[in-house]
């Protein structure tokens, strides 16, 4: 696979793309604004046919990382999407209509970090019993550093 | 038309890997919908790493599934060394590679065996986990665990193997190369194993690209995908072996892809072994610090993709570390599979997927919407599979049906 030429065909497709930088060996890392995320995802799981993987997310300081991880099986590269989301507004839009299998994910990042996805089928917890008190997100900086 | 029946599959079931809930809408036998609810055994291991240091988190993870227990440090090897970009010795990717297809050879005959017990055939049952052990007495030998080896660490492994562990491997191989064979040819020859498996609990290939299904499930879907040759790890890019698909996407299907995997994996051992004993080394590479970046690692457990994601900040532990285990993308397509199918095959279409089978809770038991009076447990839930079995034989038997 030329990435160079990928990137750059991207970059041409899609106008605002903030970052894309390869990050290791077969790993491409790509930083968008929110309003790109369902465009580019559509184009990866329904023209190109890469496999959904897991969606990733952490509290850094700017704000809230979302890492949508595809995998391209013929070429074997990781493609990822990292949308920074601020602090003030944890909210994007659900994949779930598109890519059915990312159900569980988005429930799950719903109960640890208390990002919400408009639009999701289903926004129950997943993991958590129904006793765990509203508004504790153990996977937010403020109780890691609590931790340390 | 019977009443909707709710059939609850859990909390606590033979099938399931770890506590999970399935609520199965029924029609008299059929499934018409299915509900499933989880977390009954989350134990927060993505938030316990963070607070490990690299080396340890390696047995954390391993902890994470006492089946698949290499899998788990594999993967995140495959990450955390792709920050610095460490090439480790051969010797260690080859040491590497033997436990994984060690693991894969055992984990296949533990659900070989299980599925056989499903379906009523206690003898596959017995022969299986008979053949698979010696194979848990050489993960004895080799790395001082049945389970849990803790054979990884940054850079490379911890343990060696030496000529005379070799030989005493490939001599325990070659008799599960016989043995596997002979039981193989049993469970592909039986007619009423391909009345009872075939056409049950079918996954297309679009239903494995919209959930995203790996390993074995996607395989038997017609999916060709393995990480092992498609982003290749450890030594398997130098070794000569071959990825198993089928058509049909149903149980028999699923079970064919893990007889025959099992077959590639002794392949992969053995030359392995050969390779090490040419290839004299170290087995570990030195490795000073994780320095800040992101790390994405990936392997191929016995039941597909592996996945780690490592956030480190230059420090001595992760900030993040997400880990997404093969059944979490597995597990959905029980709803494709066990819908529009009886109650009889739901059991079998859960089995098929292999979630392992650590829990030795059990508790199944069916009730009546209405009501609330138990009807089912979970040994009459096995029952009515079996009974399955028993109905098709007798058919068959009388030739009404042919195999």
């Amino acid at each position: 696979m030329d990435i160079e030429q990928y990137i750059k065909e991207l970059k041409d497709k899609f106008e605002g793309i903030e970052k894309i930088e390869v990050i290791n060996k077969k790993r491409l890392m790509i930083n968008i604004p929110r309003r790109l995320l369902m465009k580019i995802i559509e184009y990866w799981f329904n023209d190109l046919e890469y496999r959904y993987v897991i969606v990733s997310a952490m509290d850094s300081k700017e704000g809230y990382e979302i890492i949508y991880h595809f995998s391209d099986d013929k070429s074997g590269w990781i493609m990822n999407l990292n949308v920074l989301l601020p602090h003030d507004k944890p909210e994007i839009e659900s994949i779930t209509p598109i890519v059915y299998g990312a159900e569980w994910i988005e429930r799950e990042i719903m109960d640890i970090l208390g990002i919400k996805f408009i639009g999701h089928p289903k926004p129950e917890r997943l993991f958590f019993s129904e006793d765990w008190p509203e508004g504790e997100y153990p996977y937010r900086r403020k109780i890691r550093q609590e931790n340390r | 038309m019977g009443k909707k029946k709710i059939v609850p599959i859990g909390p606590y079931h033979p099938l399931l890997e770890e506590p999970e809930f399935f609520k199965l809408y029924c029609d008299g036998e059929t499934v018409v919908d299915m509900e499933w609810e989880t977390g009954y055994n989350h134990r927060g291991i993505e938030k316990i790493c963070e607070s490990k240091t690299f080396e340890q988190v390696f047995y954390v993870v391993e902890r994470i599934c006492g089946i698949c227990s290499t899998s788990h440090p594999f993967a995140y090897a495959n990450a955390v060394e792709s920050i610095p970009g460490i090439e480790i010795p051969l010797r260690a990717k080859l040491i590497r590679s033997i436990v994984g297809e060690l693991e894969r050879v055992h984990s296949h005959l533990l659900w070989v065996g299980l599925a056989g017990h499903f379906i009523g055939y206690n003898t596959v049952f017995m022969w299986a986990w008979k053949y698979r052990e010696p194979v848990l007495d050489m993960f004895e030998i080799i790395t001082g665990n049945r389970n849990s080896y803790a054979m990884f660490t940054i850079g490379g492994v911890r343990r060696d193997i030496d000529d005379e562990k070799a030989d005493m491997l490939q001599k325990v191989l070659d008799d599960v190369q016989k043995k596997t064979e002979l039981l193989t040819g049993a469970v592909m020859d039986d007619p009423v194993l391909h009345a009872r498996l075939k056409g049950v609990g079918v996954l297309t290939a679009k239903d494995i690209h919209d959930f995203g299904a790996v390993g074995p499930t996607a395989r038997a879907s017609g999916v060709d995908i393995d990480i092992r040759r498609d982003d290749p790890y450890a030594a398997y890019d130098l070794l000569d072996w071959k990825v198993i698909t089928a058509e049909g996407g149903d149980v028999f299907a699923k079970a064919e892809v893990r007889l025959l995997e099992t077959f590639e994996s002794i392949k992969i051992i053995s030359q392995c072994l050969k390779m090490l004993k040419k290839e004299k080394g170290d087995i570990k590479a030195k490795v000073k610090e994780i320095p800040e970046g992101i790390g994405i690692g990936r392997a191929e457990a016995p039941r597909g993709e592996v996945f780690h994601f490592v956030k480190s900040d230059g420090g001595n532990s992760p900030v993040r570390h997400k880990i997404r285990a093969p059944s979490y993308v597995c597990i959905p397509t029980f709803r494709k599979s066990c819908v529009g199918g009886t109650i009889s095959d739901a059991t079998l279409a859960t089995a098929a997927v292999d979630p392992c089978y650590c829990c030795t809770e059990r508790m199944t038991q069916a009730y009546d919407w209405k009501s609330g009076k138990q009807v089912m447990n979970a040994t009459e839930l096995i029952k009515l599979s079996q009974k399955k079995t028993e109905e098709i034989k007798a058919k068959m038997s009388e030739g009404k049906i042919r195999g």
